[in-house]
């Protein structure tokens, strides 16, 4: 069944326009990546979902209840969290404060102990260093902590930005073999976005391609990945 | 640049316009209204000098400035200084330099020579502040204002310390304060034109762009500290010829905001904001005050109590903010449909929505 | 000795002053970056409250005959809903405006609470008589220290401490720290915008009305202006500590606090009219060196 669906937004800052009528469905446990050029409008997608961009038109609703102009903080409460680009730690609070920030708003107080512990089994090396201010850790630890941080909201749908965004290829294999392994544990539904479409191999699932605020394309990450369509689309060759 | 010639024919109706309305003004004070009205006239002038200065340093480089009535503190002493009489100053201000204490000079020389010496400070001091950005920049200018009002308030054998000091010739009338009016419009004018005010208002519109042309950001900003403090200068000095007494509490944080507020009401980076601030806030104190004083409605006499006046002109401050918060002229300078500039002028207005958003 | 001692306990107690009232202002910096120059008037309007609404020179008192274990909880509440009111009718509208109109609005609405107590009081200072056994000095290792400027530094201690542990442990002052650094962040994990900008605002009240006490048993007297200066004061420790750090503003507090007791008892006496102006000349001195102030946050500069 349909978790998160966005209908024919547009979003506009002044006279720029940034998406041009957008439609997604997202299926609980699902992965949807969402890949394309610098500047198509992708982040814009994250935040307007997020609520932190009010959309111009068209509606956003997360399992069925109407999300559209909402809050951020209504919609992280209906489950969606957003892990946005640059990271954002809290550099001041501790690795561990980090964690728990998001956990105000969970009415299963109880669990939200076994929770943190659980992040720290995922991400050892936070669980060493657990009141060590954010601020010191390195990007690809960041990138960890931030995704541990959404965890610990107890989302339905985690939405990613960039993950690999200024990280070692090691450190990027790493991050997605977490997210798969989070995916297949914890039914974790998963909207990715990233400037390389390589990355969709791992994950599987779907993939759209956004260029000038719109969808060109669509289908499943493995076709695209091999699928010419792909590039010509993807550096606007189609067009010609 | 070649373009100047272009630049001046696309913006020299705001100067103009404003000029010639504020003439009407002055005209129509001086035919028509009473002693008490002249006076609240020539108050008004000099709030427009003020806030026109502000407006030269504010509205091109985008950094608040909290300590500008220093200098209107500074050329209001300078001129209070050489225009006193010497048998008065000997007996009150024993402690100034003996050529100073034997000089008396006509306002008309004073008051240049005011402006200048409180741009000489600004030129001094700003060399050390302007390299700050930012909130930074603002409190070293309050900064400024604690020194300059310390100074002033405590150096008893100068300034008369926290008395008045008495005996400046009163020589202000609607047409003097007009012409100052018309000094600071012409002065902030030329200086947002200029190759200088263009390149500052670049680095507040887009900070790293404008470095990465060139632009000396710290050199631009001093110059517009400097222009801003000499009309600033000015006004302190006609403040004074126009009350004939000066006392460093009149330059202070009541006036600093007071003349703030009517900047950001009128709208912060737009000169026309700059006079329409003043003219709007002037009415509506005139306004309050006469509603104090009392209408009378055949035989009864209505009247506000005390003190209204202030309180109805914060409300009203913070309800035209809230709707308006790029001012009543939201930063736009004064239209004239088909102008080419207006592109240029109404930029201001637009990077201030894009910070709304 | 005794000399050196009654210096630290000066600097110690005009030192609290500041940095309660920094901390009043950095908290609502914090989370919504607004610089509250209605914060002077707040600390007068706890005071006046105190008193009945009168023009006449004589003070009537009012709330100021309750007994201490009333009047303070009354006057920290009345400093709260000031506070909160301010931002439900005031503030609220100018989220998200540039720093300038925000601050001419409160600087407005400072200008308002004013005219206000000027109307109803006059701008004749009052008397205000609370605990005169507060004005009578302890010795202290050979030193006369006035028992209100050890019960100012305990009560600061007290309410800083107080406000660290509510900081650091409760789910609240975790959102509220969040919020501070990063608040679109913050509001994407859940915490809610307006119940984390309320209690900012709530707590900043409370710090005033505090203030609010202390400046009037000091005093003796219910005066218009007396917040302003330490409101001032507050604002530029708030900078000097590097905005946006909470414990940086209260530092800087105590260190201008610091400052101008030392720049007191060191100038020469013909110099000492003067401290003031050393004082500013001091912050801008500290500005040039450290523009991003001496305790700037660490999420301060990774933004950049």
């Amino acid at each position: 069944m349909t978790l998160l669906a966005v209908n024919d937004i547009t979003v506009s800052y002044g006279r720029l326009t940034a998406l041009r009528g957008i439609t997604l469905n997202i299926d609980e446990g699902e992965v949807l990546f969402v890949t394309g050029p610098n500047g198509a409008g992708k982040s814009t997608l994250l935040n307007a979902i997020a609520g932190v961009v009010p959309p111009g038109s068209g509606s956003i609703t997360i399992d069925g209840a109407k999300v559209t102009g909402a809050a951020p903080e209504d919609i992280a409460r209906r489950g969606f969290s957003l892990v946005p680009e640059g990271r954002n730690v809290f550099g001041d609070l501790t690795i561990e404060e980090n964690l728990k920030v998001g956990t105000g708003m969970r009415t299963d107080r109880r669990k939200i102990a076994d929770d943190l512990e659980s992040v720290y089994e995922e991400f050892p090396m936070l669980a060493g260093r657990r009141h060590t201010p954010a601020g010191m850790l390195s990007g690809g630890q960041q990138q960890m902590l931030v995704i541990g941080r959404a965890l610990m909201a107890a989302p339905r749908i985690m939405a990613i930005d960039e993950p690999s965004l200024g990280l070692a290829p090691k450190i990027i294999d790493q991050v997605y073999e977490i997210l798969v392994r989070l995916r297949a544990q914890r039914k974790l539904t998963l909207l990715i976005v990233e400037q390389s479409s390589t990355r969709a191999l791992m994950t599987g699932g779907r993939m759209v391609l956004v260029r000038g605020g719109r969808i060109v394309l669509e289908g499943a990450a493995a076709d695209m990945v091999k699928d010419d369509r792909l590039k010509q689309a993807y550096f606007g060759f189609g067009d010609h | 640049m070649s373009q100047r010639p272009s630049v001046i024919r696309q913006t020299i109706l705001t100067p103009i316009v404003l000029i010639a309305a504020l003439l009407v003004m002055a005209a129509l004070t001086y035919y028509f209204g009473s002693r008490a009205f002249n006076r609240t006239a020539v108050e008004m002038f000099i709030n427009i000098m003020i806030v026109v200065g502000l407006y030269a340093f504010v509205g091109n480089s985008g950094l608040l400035s909290f300590g500008h009535i220093s200098f209107m503190c500074l050329g209001a002493y300078m001129t209070a200084w050489l225009t006193i009489p010497p048998v008065m100053k000997s007996i009150t201000l024993k402690g100034l330099p003996v050529w100073l204490l034997h000089t008396q000079l006509p306002m008309w020389i004073a008051t240049p020579i005011s402006g200048f010496f409180a741009a000489l400070i600004a030129l001094i001091i700003g060399r050390i502040i302007m390299r700050l950005s930012g909130i930074a920049a603002s409190i070293a200018t309050f900064g400024l204002l604690g020194v300059v009002n310390n100074i002033y308030s405590n150096w008893d054998s100068v300034t008369g310390g926290q008395g008045s000091i008495v005996g400046i010739p009163p020589t202000m009338n609607v047409w003097t304060g007009w012409i100052g009016a018309a000094v600071a419009i012409v002065i902030a004018y030329l200086y947002a034109i200029s190759r200088s005010g263009l390149a500052l208002r670049a680095t507040r519109d887009e900070a790293v762009a404008a470095s990465a042309s060139g632009i000396d950001i710290v050199r631009e900003r001093l110059i517009a500290f400097v222009v801003s403090a000499f009309i600033i200068g000015l006004a302190g000095a006609l403040y004074a010829h126009f009350l004939s007494i000066v006392n460093p509490g009149s330059f202070y944080l009541r006036t600093t905001f007071v003349t703030l507020s009517m900047l950001v009401v009128g709208g912060m980076y737009s000169l026309t904001g700059a006079v329409v601030g003043v003219v709007a806030m002037s009415v509506l104190i005139e306004l309050f005050r006469n509603l104090e004083k009392g209408v009378s409605f055949g035989s009864h006499t209505v009247a506000l109590p005390n003190g209204v006046q202030e309180i109805a002109i914060g409300i009203i401050t913070i309800v035209i903010l809230m709707y308006l918060p790029t001012g009543l002229t939201r930063n736009l300078e004064f239209r004239w449909r088909g102008w080419p500039l207006q592109r240029r002028l109404q930029r201001p207005a637009q990077t201030a929505l894009k910070e709304l958003n | 000795m005794t000399a050196v001692l009654q210096i630290v306990f000066d600097a110690l107690s005009l030192g609290s002053l500041y940095a309660l009232g920094a901390l009043g202002i950095a908290l609502i910096f914090g989370v919504m970056r607004l610089v509250n120059f209605a914060h002077g008037d707040f600390i007068a309007f706890c005071v006046f409250a105190m008193l009945w609404p009168s023009t006449d020179a004589a003070a009537i008192v009012f709330a100021g005959q309750l007994p201490s274990y009333l009047l303070i909880p009354l006057l920290l509440l009345i400093g709260a809903a000031l506070s909160v009111l301010s931002e439900l009718i005031v503030f609220r509208r100018f989220r998200n405006t540039n720093p300038a109109t925000m601050m001419i609005a409160s600087f407005a609405l400072g200008f308002v609470i004013r005219h206000l107590l000027l109307m109803l009081y006059s701008s004749r200072p009052k008397s205000v008589t609370l605990w005169p056994s507060l004005g009578l000095p302890v010795e202290f290792l050979g030193a006369h220290i006035p028992m209100l400027q050890v019960v100012t530094i305990i009560i600061t201690l007290i309410v800083l401490a107080t406000l660290v542990l509510f900081l650091k442990r409760t789910r609240y002052g975790l959102e509220m720290r969040a919020a501070a650094e990063n608040f679109t962040m913050a509001r994407m994990l859940g915490v809610r915008a307006n119940g984390v900008i309320l209690l900012a605002f709530a707590i900043s009240g409370m710090l005033a009305a505090a203030i609010g006490l202390i400046l009037a048993t000091n005093s003796g007297t219910a005066d218009i202006g007396m917040g302003a200066n330490v409101m001032l004061i507050a604002f530029i420790a708030t900078v000097i500590g590097g905005l946006g750090s909470i414990p940086g503003a209260v530092a800087a507090g105590f260190l201008i606090g610091a400052a101008s007791v030392v720049f007191q008892a060191t100038l020469p006496h013909d110099a000492r009219v003067f401290r003031d102006a050393f004082v500013y000349g001091a912050v801008i001195v500290v500005l040039l060196v450290r523009p991003q102030g001496l305790f700037a946050p660490k999420s301060a500069k990774q933004r950049v």
